[in-house]
């Protein structure tokens, strides 16, 4: 049957799949288009993402949302400006769950889901090489006794560039004199199964983890990413003195107890990138800031977009897994806004921030900018008497990282 | 086109990362290893069930190996498979390629109904790529080695397309045939979690189902003598990092690069 051009036809079946999916989600829209007119990628690309459209549609329960729904980031951007409080994202996680049971997913996802599988990780990579960003360090295995379990992460544990931060982060905790350990076996927080729209394995993942941390006596868990971080305090059901936390939030408490102190000079500018998971997810704005503002002879820079405005690193929502062109990538415009601040260096938290920033700033020739995490700069206004850090000896040093090396994104 | 009764041979296999070699007992150390169906099985099948979608019939796993096997084969189950068999039994241990794929083509002629059967390349643990071709043997039938793509001809020939020094090489052949799949020719689709919630029963086969002379079987049916078994050093990176602008780091390169490949 074929229909006049612009009528659309809604399909019964369609109607209850989408309904069902996005649990009614997108009915409080009343199509006003922030959204879409708010869209990061209305900066890089002709067309916006049309996110009002594909709201209608959800509203419609009708299909035709194409591959749009593959490039959103998950950023919120979108869902702090919506006047109507709708979460944009999940509506595009439940399209993208529908996708996978029409098999119509990007190459290079399955792929990915048969590494958190097989591997325990995202990033392909055998998972006996999972603490290999450790050594030297002489870590414990967790146990009950422990003030915090140390949640690494895929990214922080194999990819070269972000081992640097988990190292950082263990000089820290070992100067404040936290009593941590890590999980042997430490399993995938499975951000990335959920970011790919497999709620089904999501479910899988979930409660395994959740078996594994509460054998363990786990309680209170510090995660290098935001992504983990979001996870735990938003995907995981809680269990009795479950307490997971950003390591920004962590070491902000540590500093307020006393217990962390900065005592050396840290000459420079540093402007902060507010990752979306951490500040717009779960408004931590000011911990991170906190914490550079502690540090001696460090100027804090805000960069023109911060806080709840911030613009996306590009990482997030299952992109890392996903080819973003030249010329489309957001940290390039992050890049060139850190840039006009004058600053040294363009800090975040984010192992995926980090990864995608890194990477512009490559790109776009940026020398004299360097993009490090907080706990990159923290280690180094450590005391003297707290020095060698590891994190600065020469199996974690400035260039060189541990284990085998990442393929794939970014 | 009449449809396809296709059967997938799957091994699991140790992660070859996490092996280490045994050099006294002439044995690979699987018991730190963690599992995964070997990758070009994975490959085969998902040829099996594109296949499948494309001219409709069935797709049965099947595989030799100890119980903890059958998990696994669930996996293959939940990506769509419709049955699974594993040969499961104490005599089938121990087996070099000639057992094994006798042990095969008598689960494959239990299994009865059948047109097509595929294999990946080879195994990431043996890597010998003997067994493919050992099972059209015993089968007597036609057989295709590595190929990358697969598709039913008209006049019911089989028609192959594998990858040759400078070229693709495609040929037909009759059904019932035997075909191995190179590794990485399609991306292996994931599991349905509603198939993974609730999957089919694995049929397990000891050697006592397959009727045959247990001497034909495992170690003892095995000719293959392992003489020596050790573990090749991974060189160890040098770390070095050139300095200057990208053209005199080129040359430099060029340089260190000449100087260890030209013969001394």
């Amino acid at each position: 049957m074929s229909e006049p051009a612009g009528v659309r036809v809604l399909d019964d079946f369609a109607w209850d799949e989408v309904w069902g999916a996005a649990k009614g989600a997108a009915a409080p829209c009343f199509q006003c288009g922030v959204c879409t007119a708010v869209c990061p990628w209305g900066l890089v690309q002709k067309e916006p993402v049309n996110v009002r459209r594909l709201i209608r549609l959800a509203q419609l329960d009708a299909d035709g949302w194409g591959e749009a729904i593959w490039l959103c980031t998950t950023c919120a951007l979108c869902e702090v400006r919506c006047p109507r409080g709708v979460p944009v994202s999940e509506i595009i996680l439940a399209l993208r769950r529908l996708a996978w049971e029409r098999r119509s997913v990007p190459k290079g996802l399955p792929t990915m889901l048969w590494a958190v599988h097989w591997d325990g990780n995202p990033w392909d990579q055998p998972p006996s090489q999972r603490q290999a960003w450790a050594k030297g360090l002489d870590l414990q295995p967790f146990t009950p006794e422990h003030e915090v379990l140390f949640y690494v992460g895929c990214t922080a544990a194999y990819d070269r560039r972000s081992q640097k931060i988990a190292r950082s982060l263990v000089a820290l905790l070992r100067a404040a004199g936290v009593s941590f350990g890590i999980l042997a076996d430490e399993p995938c927080c499975g951000e990335s199964v959920r970011t790919a729209g497999q709620e089904g394995y999501l479910a899988e993942v979930v409660a395994a983890n959740v078996r594994r941390f509460e054998e363990a006596g786990v309680r209170k868990l510090v995660a290098v990413s935001p992504h983990c971080l979001d996870m735990f305090r938003s995907h995981y059901p809680p269990w009795d003195g479950f307490r997971p936390l950003h390591y920004t939030e962590y070491l902000a408490e540590l500093l307020d107890a006393g217990r962390l102190r900065f005592t050396r000079e840290v000459r420079g500018t540093v402007a902060y990138h507010d990752p979306c998971y951490l500040g717009r997810r779960h408004g931590i704005y000011d911990p991170p800031r906190r914490l550079l503002a502690a540090i001696p002879g460090l100027m804090l820079a805000e960069l023109p977009a911060a806080r709840e405005d911030a613009l996306c690193c590009g990482g997030g929502g299952g992109r890392m897994w996903l080819e973003t062109h030249a010329g489309e990538r957001f940290g390039d415009l992050r890049i060139r806004e850190a840039l006009g601040t004058g600053a040294e260096w363009l800090a975040t938290s984010c192992p995926f921030c980090i990864l995608c920033l890194e990477d512009s700033a490559k790109v776009l020739g940026a020398e004299r900018l360097k993009v490090v995490d907080v706990t990159e700069l923290a280690v180094r206004a450590l005391g003297e008497a707290s020095l060698p850090h590891p994190a600065l000896s020469p199996t974690g040093g400035e260039e060189k990282g541990e284990g085998a090396p990442v393929r794939g994104a970014p | 086109m009449k449809a396809l009764d296709i059967i997938v041979c799957v091994k699991v296999v140790p992660k070859p990362e996490e092996v280490t070699v045994h050099a006294e007992t002439r044995t690979l150390d699987r018991a730190q290893a963690r599992s995964e169906l070997n990758p070009p099985d994975m490959n085969a099948i998902e040829l099996a069930l594109a296949l499948r979608e494309r001219h409709g019939g069935t797709v049965s796993l099947l595989s030799m190996g100890p119980p903890f096997a059958a998990p696994y084969l669930e996996v293959g189950l939940a990506m769509g498979a419709d049955r699974a068999y594993l040969l499961s039994d104490r005599l089938f241990g121990g087996a070099d390629t000639l057992p094994t794929s006798f042990a095969l083509a008598k689960g494959i002629e239990k299994i009865g109904e059948w047109d097509l059967v595929l294999c990946g390349e080879e195994s990431s643990d043996g890597a010998t790529g003997q067994v493919p071709a050992g099972i059209a043997e015993w089968l007597g039938c036609s057989q295709i080695t590595y190929a990358m793509d697969l598709a039913l001809l008209p006049d019911g020939r089989l028609r192959g397309e594998r990858e040759i020094r400078g070229g693709h090489e495609v040929i037909a052949v009759p059904l019932p045939a035997v075909v191995s799949v190179k590794l990485g020719v399609n991306e292996p689709r994931f599991m349905d979690m509603e198939r993974r919630r609730s999957p089919e029963p694995v049929t397990v086969w000891s050697a006592g189902n397959l009727g045959v002379d247990p001497a034909w079987l495992g170690f003892e049916g095995s000719p293959t003598v392992v003489g020596a078994v050790w573990q090749a050093k991974s060189p160890e990176r040098q770390r070095r990092f050139l300095e200057g602008m990208p053209q005199e780091k080129a040359r430099l390169l060029a340089e260190q690069i000449r100087a260890a490949v030209s013969p001394q």
